[in-house]
């Protein structure tokens, strides 16, 4: 009985309903907390952590946290060190990453990102429906009605947070025989067999990686050649720590990277035959395994929601949003989490946002919140008036250490409006893309960029009334720090027109 | 508009920049591009800004606008970018989504790269160039 | 007066066709330029021919005439051709020397398969056609 009374939010009317209880569905939960904005969590798992309950396999994330950064662990400006915590107001509940972590390594166990994840909602105090899996969505009213295994949650306002954990396979003909990636077993079972995988990203080398220990051979195919993390200077392609197979093919070690596409497996008396066709001049390839696993990706388990109007795209099938994350065709539709690097944001030269990682989309989770409480439920933002004298130093302090424009580069920017009567507002971190699409009031906004060589500079988008933002690159500086008397007088300057009628 | 590699490959099979290309060539194409979708009323391309990229149409429609005033709408097969990324310039229109774009995008540093890979679909490109320049000058031809 | 091999190369490089492309490529197209002599009132190209080349005037001068309306006048360094080679569409002028003029030319067949050969080449002129497209946008814009 008393376990029973335990379990929050039964089925019934909400304001809100967020579903998933990963990091974008706990971040998304303490914000709409924060603003005293009436919600239900509900989650098909046992217990929170989302995807970190089970993957990756081989033990470590991608992400790092540095216990050891120059900076207070409880102050903002330590999440640039600290890419696995998800984000609290109060100090005592920031960077818990940083409190678990064992000093063997920068970056965290799987199990330790579960405890992490786990502690930080039961310190915030969050609570989820665990056990209660959404089945169905339809429209009724002004908002939604969610069918779940526990019965039906109406809303007005509904929040997906159900990651891109999908596992996905294509159609080639044999691909039905082959195991995917989250089928991989206990590393020893593969102890002497000749390894096939298909895919070419993270998953498939950290596979290789994982296994170099136990195969006899690894073979790695994909059409494209692989990337690296190093050379694209950004997390697109694989990241330095699966790298360890490149160095294995180019020493001759037993690990073949092929580029080549796969035109059909067929099974053998002991195992595979996998039939490439080479991206390079087309000629056949035949390549003999015992095990086969595909590393070719996952979808955004979106259920009926395209049935509801809301477009998806891609091979991940990710939802069409707008810059707020919300559903391009169905209002008060929302997404947080992984699902969020549908948004591309101004990719210049490339490069995508950290918005498929919790150090991207923590941020998000917070601009997707405020956003949803303006527009479906009136809130007005607070807003901080700024000093116009101090206003170049604000703008440089924030371009050298917050930690949403070093983690979010080019795609989140710190925005102020400049108004002729009030002097400057602080309109706080936006999506970049909507602000220089937006027309408004004179505004500045500045961000953190980087580009095709590597330089990482600060970058400033200047609005005057009616016209389009204009952008003007900062120089670098070789330690990141922004506060020079020339990075001063430059920013000065280019303020000048925009603040001209704030100047009394 | 979620479409199987399969799809995504007879798609761009179907495309005049892509016509030469044999099916392992499209499909490297398939996995080089990333699939984008922007909603109606974005910019896709932004007048002076730095490091834009290049982009193919699968589905929807723009409007290429230079100081907000329409110069042409470009549609599916038709692709743009290519010029500020070879020019090493930043765009000279803004490229708007008048309704929403399904597009393949390619970072514009692998462009180049990507070019001399695909001759065929450089030729294709020039032709294009070639015929939007004709327009302007047409005693040359 | 016959063309250098060198003077011809410095003439095609001169072109803002082909500026900045290596010294491989330009040894390339020097291989298939040819040098032809016209003499006045002589047609270079005629209105309706589908692309036979890519002229360069090195010497003389010429008009561009469409029906009986002059549309402009060609002298030294002046080139003409290159669209018509690439896409293949009849001309939609005729070039008539009015001087006797010596013109640099590279037939189209030979044109295409450089550039189906050579990417960079290829690149190069793409850059070329778009810096004019481009300009002609800025133009649109004043």
């Amino acid at each position: 009985m008393a376990e029973l009374e335990e379990r929050p939010f039964p089925p019934g009317e909400y304001p809100v309903v967020v579903v998933g209880s990963g990091p974008g569905g706990l971040q998304t939960s303490y914000f709409l907390r924060r603003l005293g904005i009436e919600h239900a969590v509900l989650s098909a798992d046992k217990s929170a952590g989302g995807m970190f309950r089970q993957f990756p396999f081989f033990q470590r994330l991608l992400s790092w946290t540095k216990p050891f950064g120059h900076l207070d662990r409880h102050d903002r400006r330590y999440e640039w060190y600290d890419w696995n915590s998800l984000l609290a107001v109060e100090p005592e509940n920031r960077a818990i990453m940083a409190e678990l972590m064992d000093g063997s390594s920068s970056f965290p166990s799987r199990p330790e990102m579960e405890q992490n994840l786990a502690t930080y909602a039961q310190r915030t105090g969050l609570q989820v429906r665990y056990g209660c899996r959404w089945e169905s969505t339809r429209r009724e009213g002004n908002g939604f009605a969610l069918g779940t295994s526990d019965g039906e949650y109406r809303c007005r306002v509904a929040v997906f947070a159900v990651g891109v954990a999908e596992p996905w396979k294509p159609d080639t003909p044999g691909f039905e025989d082959v195991a995917h990636y989250v089928d991989t077993r206990e590393a020893a079972s593969y102890a002497g067999k000749r390894l096939f995988i298909a895919g070419k990203q993270n998953s498939g080398f950290e596979l290789a990686t994982g296994l170099l220990p136990w195969a006899q051979r690894i073979v790695l195919a994909s059409p494209r050649p692989a990337k690296l993390s190093v050379n694209t200077h950004s997390l697109l392609g694989v990241r330095a720590r699966y790298v360890q197979p490149v160095e294995d093919e180019v020493l001759g070690g037993g690990v073949f990277i092929l580029n080549a596409s796969i035109d059909r497996v067929e099974r053998t008396v002991d195992g595979f035959r996998v039939h490439c066709l080479r991206s390079e001049g087309g000629t056949e390839l035949t390549v003999e395994a015992d095990e086969v696993i595909a590393a070719t990706g996952f979808t955004s388990p979106l259920l009926d929601l395209p049935e509801l109007g809301v477009s998806v795209f891609g091979q991940s099938r990710l939802p069409s949003m707008t810059n707020f994350w919300e559903s391009a065709q169905v209002p008060g539709i929302y997404f947080a989490g992984t699902i969020g690097q549908g948004v591309p944001g101004m990719k210049k030269y490339g490069l995508p946002s950290n918005s498929g990682a919790v150090h991207g989309g923590r941020y998000n989770a917070r601009i997707m919140v405020d956003h949803l409480a303006r527009t479906h439920f009136g809130h007005r933002p607070e807003r901080v008036q700024l000093p116009l004298d101090g206003l170049v130093d604000y703008l440089l302090e924030e371009v050298t250490h917050a930690p949403e424009l070093w983690n979010q580069k080019s795609y989140l920017a710190r925005a102020v409006s400049l108004d002729e009567q009030a002097g400057p507002y602080d309109d706080g971190i936006v999506p970049l893309a909507h602000f220089v699409d937006e027309e408004g009031p004179p505004a500045v906004a500045i961000t953190v960029e980087t580009d095709d060589k590597g330089s990482i500079h600060p970058a400033v988008y200047v609005r005057e009334r009616g016209r389009p933002a204009v952008e003007t690159l900062l120089d670098p500086h070789p330690l990141h720090d922004f506060r020079t008397p020339d990075h001063r007088r430059r920013l000065a300057d280019l303020l000048k027109g925009a603040t001209a009628g704030a100047v009394r | 508009m979620a479409l199987s590699p399969q799809q995504l490959v007879d798609t761009l099979s179907g495309l005049t920049l892509f016509a030469d290309l044999s099916r392992p060539q499209l499909e490297q194409v398939a996995h080089k591009m990333s699939e984008e979708s922007f909603p109606e009323g974005q910019r896709i391309l932004r007048q002076g800004f730095t490091g834009s990229g290049f982009y193919v149409i699968l589905d929807g429609e723009v409007a290429i606008r230079i100081d907000g005033n329409e110069v042409a709408r470009l549609a599916k097969g038709d692709f743009f970018g290519e010029m500020s990324v070879l020019l090493g310039e930043p765009p000279v229109a803004d490229v708007v989504a008048l309704r929403q774009l399904h597009a393949l995008h390619l970072g514009g540093p692998e462009l180049e790269g990507f070019l001399s890979e695909h001759p065929t679909v450089m030729f294709r490109m020039l032709k294009t160039v070639a015929m939007r320049l004709r327009n302007a000058s047409r005693w040359r031809s | 007066m016959p063309i250098s091999v060198d003077e011809k190369a410095a003439a095609l490089a001169s072109l803002p066709l082909f500026q900045g492309a290596s010294d491989e490529s330009l040894a390339r197209l020097c291989n298939v330029t040819g040098e032809v002599e016209y003499s006045a009132g002589q047609f270079v190209v005629r209105q309706g021919q589908v692309g036979s080349g890519l002229y360069l005037i090195v010497s003389g001068a010429a008009r561009v005439v469409s029906g009986s309306h002059e549309l402009a006048t060609l002298g030294p360094g002046d080139f003409f051709g290159e669209l018509t080679v690439i896409d293949q569409q009849p001309r939609t002028a005729s070039v008539q020397a009015t001087q006797d003029t010596v013109c640099l030319a590279v037939a189209s067949w030979d044109l295409l398969d450089l550039l189906k050969s050579d990417s960079a080449l290829a690149l190069n002129l793409i850059r070329g056609l778009a810096a004019r497209v481009r300009s002609n946008a800025e133009h649109h814009r004043h």
